[in-house]
């Protein structure tokens, strides 16, 4: 058995629909039923919103609304409350079997977070976590975070902010947390800050925190 | 042969009216179940209410043939603060290692497995308001769900409390 770090591949999907993604994520997580095939899934989507498992504060008519404004939406089944996605916003989606790193869903999640500061940080924006899940920079968040784990694989992730079209949170109260606002990578350093540029910074911080190798297939096989 | 009379025996012993065990009393309850006539057996009403453990780190407590269904205080420090729980519904058949539910903490949905096959009878409808319950007394009101037990057998194969303190151990080697 070879000693050492987890492996774990890289897979760029590019722009895809959110729903695209949650079928590729599936693939993913089906491989791990013979043993350990982590991935990292990286992508962007055109305009969505979602909402996660607890889903009584979003009622039909409500994600109606959201339809009529040109956005797709779809119910998942992870953690956290509605969030955004679209162009801009540098989405990744780690499908991991926490058997080959640590079988905690609060320490997993509170690595993704270390992650992503850690990446602001590269970037020159200091970032932090709070009680709230999720990175943040004062009371703004830069990157929303959900997840599910599901006989400890990994589905869902984090979306950073880059250079999104930030009115699309107006619409909704993210996250469903109140008199906090949220933020890009562009907006704190006031010059665009696009998703290709972040994505090594992601890789190379991913790669530290969760002490492991990273392959890159390129595109998607599946 | 000799097996059987020696089971009646011990089933002799049980009186309907057993007080409650601690979580931690070995009974030898397991004895009851290994036998070439379950049939006879089960209706000897088991009177365990010794936890039992999953390594998915769920507990079973049986009580007059329900099983109380919960998580491990391992698991719920792995999870972080409950902030929802999404339980099954009361009627709901499940089998052994089927998905159930799902806890939410820290943004992060987990699946829940159901230990045994058998018919949800009733769901912690306190959670509902106080999902915290599933981390405060994980072993008592932060109980999950209620079920009938379809397979009495299905108990052999999960751990007691010692051998389930073993299995943590060796998780955190």
């Amino acid at each position: 058995m070879q000693g050492g770090r987890p492996v774990v591949e890289v897979v760029r999907l590019g722009l895809v629909s959110y729903r695209e993604a949650l079928r590729l994520q599936q693939v993913y997580v089906d491989r791990h039923r013979s043993g350990p095939a982590h991935a990292l899934l990286l992508c962007q989507h055109p305009a969505v919103y979602t909402t996660g498992i607890r889903q009584q504060p979003y009622p039909g008519p409500l994600l109606d609304r959201l339809r009529l404004l040109g956005a797709d939406v779809h119910r998942t089944n992870r953690g956290g409350l509605i969030t955004f996605h679209g162009p801009g916003q540098l989405v990744c989606y780690p499908v991991l079997h926490l058997g080959s790193f640590k079988k905690s869903v609060r320490w997993y999640v509170s690595e993704l977070e270390e992650t992503v500061i850690s990446v602001c940080s590269r970037l020159g924006v200091e970032a932090s976590s709070s009680p709230l899940t999720g990175v943040w920079v004062a009371d703004n968040k830069i990157c929303a975070i959900g997840i599910h784990c599901g006989r400890y694989v990994t589905s869902h992730g984090l979306a950073l902010n880059c250079n999104t079209d930030m009115s699309w949170f107006d619409h909704v109260v993210p996250c469903g947390i109140v008199g906090k606002g949220v933020t890009s990578l562009s907006a704190e350093l006031q010059r665009d800050v696009g998703v290709e540029e972040a994505v090594p910074h992601l890789l190379d911080a991913f790669r530290d925190r969760f002490n492991c190798r990273l392959t890159d297939g390129g595109g998607s096989s599946a | 042969m000799a097996m059987r009379v020696a089971l009646r025996r011990l089933s002799a012993n049980f009186s309907p009216r057993l007080p409650q065990l601690s979580p931690a009393a070995q009974v030898s309850s397991r004895l009851l179940w290994r036998s070439d006539s379950p049939r006879t057996l089960s209706s000897t009403s088991v009177l365990s209410t010794a936890l039992k453990f999953t390594e998915k780190h769920e507990w079973v407590r049986v009580e007059g043939g329900i099983g109380t269904i919960g998580i491990s205080k391992y698991a719920q420090e792995a999870l972080g603060d409950v902030v929802y729980c999404g339980l099954p519904e009361v009627g709901q058949r499940l089998e052994q290692l089927e998905e159930f539910g799902a806890l939410e903490s820290v943004k992060a949905a987990s699946e829940l497995y159901s230990p045994l096959a058998g018919e949800v009878t009733e769901i912690n409808t306190e959670l509902a308001e106080n999902p915290g319950l599933v981390n405060k007394a994980c072993y008592a009101e932060g109980w999950l769900i209620k079920m009938t037990i379809e397979k009495p057998e299905e108990l052999e194969g999960l751990m007691d409390q010692a051998a389930y303190d073993t299995f943590i151990k060796s998780l955190e080697e």
